[in-house]
């Protein structure tokens, strides 16, 4: 089932991809949605916030999600890292002057992984990162696999990670050629990808990209689907609202001496993504109960946009119960048994949070990487020129062990200890089955004004 | 793998399932072809459809180098399969076809997931016309016609289908429901001798 060379440069799109690349097609295909004109006063302590307008789409409000993202990992090789403190500072406040943070702007999010904290600032990380009170450990965790993770899944080490977001993919590219052009930074991967388009109606971005790249089950993705499997992922009341996915917000974690406040952790991986499996095994009722659980019998054929709000939350129990009459679990349930409050909470900042509040705040995005559009090691990372359907994974936690209670509850382990008992990438667990992570890891993302070298100058 | 059917049916089948035209196709089954689909409506007591044209490289000679599955059950249903497994990773040519006489609603298969059954073939996307054949594209169908596109009709109290699988080097739903559409074209009925 491989494409050919021929096929994918075949199409209409010949022209685009033999000139730049398959997402050069992003801005022939899309159009950018209509933004607010005004600016942010300015820049919040959080570099993991970007503030996206809503639109409504079959009455549920979504989150409008920006066209165009970017994420390059990247090895450090210092000496200096007080100066390379200061150079990474300047280049950011730069681009910061340069575009407003908005989708029309550009959204920039540094993040650091553990090699980084070992090797460069072993002493003071030891004595101020931050610590997860609620599971007892670090909040940033060695990265792992999950139970459905394929053997070959590979835990990658990079030393930091930019994630860049906006409607306009100039700005991506300007931004990352200025930062990347730092001579002590060695860029490891860079992987491209697209969201959004289709809620006005019309045929979507992720539709037409696919369809361009020729991809395997691309004539089968709903016309106006906002991502590749046909069911939007931006609903509002789906994701975590304002400062929740902070370290400090829900108090499960110390901040010791205070150091990482606004900042939070983010998680990083590739998905593939199996569309004929899909579109073809899969008949429309089963991927609603697919994507969000058994029993879900009110969703209108070939509706995309199911309401997540806390009116539809599962609770534990009920996902239990499920799964023991159906054998089989939703993807959405099972992770709301850890992804959404308790209870009504009351964050740190005196904000009250209602039971069934989601907690993550996903920035994940479609790709025809395959898995990646540049590697340092195709060999290592199998790299294709082929384009293939999957997933840019990015997810912002309070804590990495948030964000491993979210995965594994996604395989059927609940956070109480409950097992809900299905063999590995089996059709019985929600997604799972038609998804396979290629690569993970995970990152700390300081507050704004730490973004560059945390650590470093202490 | 021959598909069993369950005792359940759908009873939305027959809301669901557009109707073959009461007039019969002009044209003949291929000479080479001929006799086995004149066997298999002997057999079943019942008309059954012959193409008179499968993607390349199949033909559907009944005994011939590409037939895959030959099967009837005690209630006359039967399946036909055409399949050309190529080497190499060329991909696979694979083509069903499915008669249920007597029966107009969609048979049910085993569940891919729990104890329960679901409809062999689902996920109605569309109709497809030609031949005075109006048939329905089931898009997701189980045992040997999963992975498969699917068109199905009735014609004369019977349920007949025709499918092909999604795969190199028809690797696109596109492309073999451009295929189905040919094949619809080329039907012509058999009618028992007896």
């Amino acid at each position: 089932m491989r494409l050919t060379r021929r096929r994918f440069i075949g199409g209409a799109a010949a022209a685009a991809v033999a000139g730049g690349g398959i997402y050069e097609l992003v801005d022939r295909l899309g159009s950018s949605p209509a933004r607010p004109a005004v600016e942010p006063a300015g820049m919040p302590p959080e570099q993991h916030l970007l503030d996206l307008t809503t639109t409504h789409s079959e009455g549920v409000e979504v989150i409008v999600p920006p066209l165009h993202h970017a994420i390059v990992t990247a090895k450090l090789d210092v000496g200096d890292l007080r100066a390379a403190q200061t150079k990474l500072e300047d280049v950011l406040r730069d681009i910061d002057s340069t575009y407003p943070l908005t989708p029309a702007g550009l959204g920039v999010t540094v993040a650091w992984g553990i090699p980084y904290f070992d090797k460069y600032v072993p002493a003071q990380a030891k004595a101020h990162l931050p610590h997860d009170r609620r599971a007892q450990k670090q909040v940033l965790l060695p990265t792992r696999r999950f139970p459905s993770d394929p053997s070959t899944t590979i835990l990658e080490t990079n030393d930091l990670v930019v994630l860049l977001r906006s409607d306009r993919i100039e700005h991506i590219e300007a931004a990352r050629k200025e930062i990347f052009g730092l001579p002590f930074l060695t860029v490891t991967s860079i992987r491209r990808g697209f969201a959004g388009g289709g809620f006005d109606g019309g045929r979507s971005l992720p539709k037409k990209m696919a369809l361009a790249a020729g991809v395997p089950g691309a004539d089968l993705i709903p016309d106006s689907a906002e991502l590749f499997l046909g069911f939007t992922s931006t609903q509002k009341a789906g994701l975590g609202p304002g400062t929740i996915a902070n370290h400090e917000t829900l108090g499960y974690v110390d901040l010791r001496s205070g150091y990482f406040r606004n900042g939070t952790h983010m998680h990083l991986s590739h998905i593939s993504e199996d569309l004929e499996a899909w579109y073809l095994n899969f008949d429309f009722a089963e991927r609603v109960l697919t994507a969000f659980r058994p029993g879900m019998t009110d969703v209108r054929d070939g509706t995309q946009t199911v309401a997540q709000g806390p009116p539809q939350v599962s609770p534990e129990s009920d996902l239990v119960r499920q799964f023991h009459k159906t054998g089989r679990f939703g993807h959405s349930a099972s992770i709301q048994a850890t992804s959404r409050l308790q209870q009504d909470t009351i964050g740190v900042d005196g904000t009250h949070y209602a039971k069934g509040t989601a907690i993550p705040q996903r920035a994940d995005f479609n790709t025809l990487d395959n898995p990646f559009a540049f590697s340092i090691d195709p060999a290592r990372d199998g790299v294709r020129k082929e384009p293939s359907a999957g997933v840019h994974f990015v997810v912002f936690n309070p804590s990495g062990d948030d964000f491993e209670r979210n995965r594994l509850a996604m395989d059927g382990v609940l956070p109480g200890g409950t097992k809900l008992s299905v063999p590995p990438r089996n059709r019985a667990a929600g997604f799972n089955s038609v998804l396979t992570t290629t690569h993970r890891q995970n990152f700390l993302v300081p507050p704004r004004r730490h973004r560059s070298f945390p650590l470093a100058e202490l | 793998m021959r598909v069993t059917a369950a005792v359940g049916l759908v009873a939305l089948a027959i809301g669901m399932l557009a109707h073959g035209a009461g007039a019969a196709p002009n044209t003949s089954c291929p000479a080479a072809w001929a006799h086995g689909w004149q066997s298999l409506a002997d057999k079943v007591g019942a008309p059954v459809y012959c193409p008179t044209w499968m993607p390349n490289p199949l033909d559907a000679r009944i005994g011939g180098q590409y037939q895959d599955i030959y099967s009837i059950g005690k209630d006359r249903s039967y399946l036909v399969s055409f399949l050309e497994h190529g080497d190499l990773g060329s991909g696979d040519v694979h083509v069903n076809f499915r008669g249920y006489p007597g029966r107009k609603l969609i048979p049910h298969c085993p569940a891919p997931v729990g104890h329960g059954t679901l409809p062999c073939f689902s996920d109605p996307v569309g109709r497809m016309s030609a031949n005075g054949i109006r048939a329905t594209v089931y898009q997701v169908n189980q045992g040997a016609d999963q992975w498969h596109v699917l068109l199905a009709w009735h014609y004369r109290g019977g349920l007949y289908t025709v499918s092909q699988h999604v795969i190199n080097p028809y690797d696109s739903a596109t492309r073999v429901r451009q295929n189905l559409q040919r094949l619809l074209k080329s039907l012509v009925l058999v009618q028992p001798a007896r």
